[in-house]
C-alpha cells in the first residue's frame, strides 16, 4: 500500500452529475450586510457547509450562509432591467 | 491507563489522522473535496498539539524518550499505519474515526476535569464540520471493508467494558465510559456498529489497539521533522 498505488474504486457520481451550487455569503462586522464571498458545488447541504467552511474560512468571518443557487428568485439579471 | 494516557492517545490519533487527511490534499474526487481534505488535516493537527499541551497541566505526561526512535511507541490505530489506499479509507476515518475521537472529546468536555473542559469545547465546532462532510460522503455508500475496520477499531479504540475508560468515567473524569462511547457514536453517525467480537486479551492498553505494528518509516520521519531536514539549506544546518 502506498501513495502511488493510490485507486478509486468506485465511480463516485456524486461530484458532478448529482452536485449542486450553493452560494457562499460572510460578513466580517455586525454593521456590514453579507456579501456573496463565492460558491461551492455540493450534492446535499451538510457537504455544501463542510465545503464552504474548509474553502472561505480564511478570514474571521463573523456570520456565514449557504444558499443553493436554484432557490434563489431572481427578478431580473442583468441586461432584463 | 491514567487520563493523561488517554488523552496522549486523542492526540497521538488526532495527529495520524491530519496527516493521512493530508495526503489526500490533492487526490479527494474534487476540487471541493480537496480542500475539506486539506483543512480538515490542519484542524486534526492543530487539535493533537492542544491535546499534548494538556498533558503537563494534567501532570503526569507519559511520553517517553524513545518517541523520537520507535514508531512503535505512538499511541495510534492501527488504521494510519499506511497511507490509505482508497477514498473509502479516507471517508470510513473521516466518518467513523474522526466522529469517535469527538465523542471521547466530549466526554472529556463534559467530565470534571477544568483543563479539559475549558481547552477542550472549541474542538467540538470545529469537528461539527468534519463531521458533516464524513456523514454525507458516508450516506452516499462505500465498501464495507474500510467501513467495518474502522467501526472494529473505534470500538476497541473506547477500550473494554470494564477498562479504563469505565473506571474515569465512574470518577467522573469522562462523562461516558465504552458503552455510552459506543452508543453516542451510533446516535451520531446514524448507524448500528457492525457486529464486532473484540479480543481484549489482546488489547494494548496503552496503544488501545489489539493489532501490532507501527506507523510507516516515511511518515514517522515525517512526524520527527527528518524528511523537512532533507531540504534544509547546509547553512541553515551550521547555524543550528
Amino acid at each position: 500500500m502506498g501513495p502511488g498505488r493510490l485507486t478509486l474504486a468506485v465511480k463516485y457520481k456524486r461530484v458532478s452529475g448529482d452536485a449542486v451550487e450553493y452560494a457562499v455569503f460572510a460578513r466580517k462586522t455586525r454593521a456590514e450586510p453579507l456579501r456573496q464571498v463565492g460558491s461551492v458545488v455540493a450534492p446535499d447541504d451538510d457537504l455544501a457547509a463542510a465545503y464552504a467552511r474548509a474553502t472561505y474560512d480564511e478570514e474571521r468571518w463573523i456570520e456565514m450562509a449557504i444558499v443553493r443557487k436554484d432557490h434563489v428568485i431572481a427578478l431580473w439579471t442583468p441586461g432584463e432591467s | 491507563m491514567s487520563l493523561s494516557g488517554l488523552v496522549l492517545s486523542i492526540a497521538d490519533n488526532k495527529q495520524m489522522l491530519g496527516l493521512r487527511y493530508a495526503e489526500w490534499a490533492t487526490r479527494a474526487p474534487s476540487l471541493e473535496a480537496d480542500i475539506a481534505a486539506a483543512a480538515m488535516g490542519l484542524d486534526d493537527l492543530g487539535h493533537s498539539r492542544v491535546l499534548y499541551g494538556c498533558l503537563d497541566p494534567l501532570g503526569e505526561d507519559p511520553r517517553t524518550a524513545n518517541r523520537e526512535t520507535d514508531p512503535a511507541s505512538l499511541s495510534a490505530l492501527p488504521y494510519f499505519d499506511e497511507p490509505w489506499s482508497s477514498w473509502a479509507h479516507f471517508v470510513a476515518a473521516n466518518a467513523i474515526l474522526d466522529t469517535a475521537f469527538t465523542v471521547m472529546v466530549e466526554a472529556c468536555v463534559n467530565g470534571k476535569v477544568e483543563v479539559l473542559r475549558h481547552r477542550l469545547r472549541k474542538m467540538l465546532t470545529e469537528e461539527r464540520y468534519h463531521f458533516l462532510h464524513g456523514r454525507s460522503w458516508l450516506r452516499s455508500g462505500i465498501e464495507k471493508g474500510p467501513l467495518d475496520e474502522a467501526w472494529k477499531q473505534a470500538i476497541e479504540w473506547f477500550g473494554p467494558p470494564d477498562g479504563d475508560t469505565a473506571g474515569l468515567h465512574k470518577e467522573g473524569k469522562l462523562s461516558m465510559g465504552p458503552a455510552e462511547l459506543k452508543a453516542r457514536l451510533e446516535e451520531r453517525v446514524e448507524t448500528k456498529a457492525p457486529a464486532i467480537k473484540a479480543d481484549w486479551n489482546g488489547w494494548d492498553p496503552i496503544r488501545r489497539r489489539t493489532r501490532p505494528g507501527a506507523v510507516d518509516d516515511l511518515t514517522f520521519g515525517m512526524l520527527r521533522g527528518l524528511e523537512e531536514k532533507r531540504f534544509a539549506p547546509a547553512t541553515t544546518e551550521k547555524q543550528a
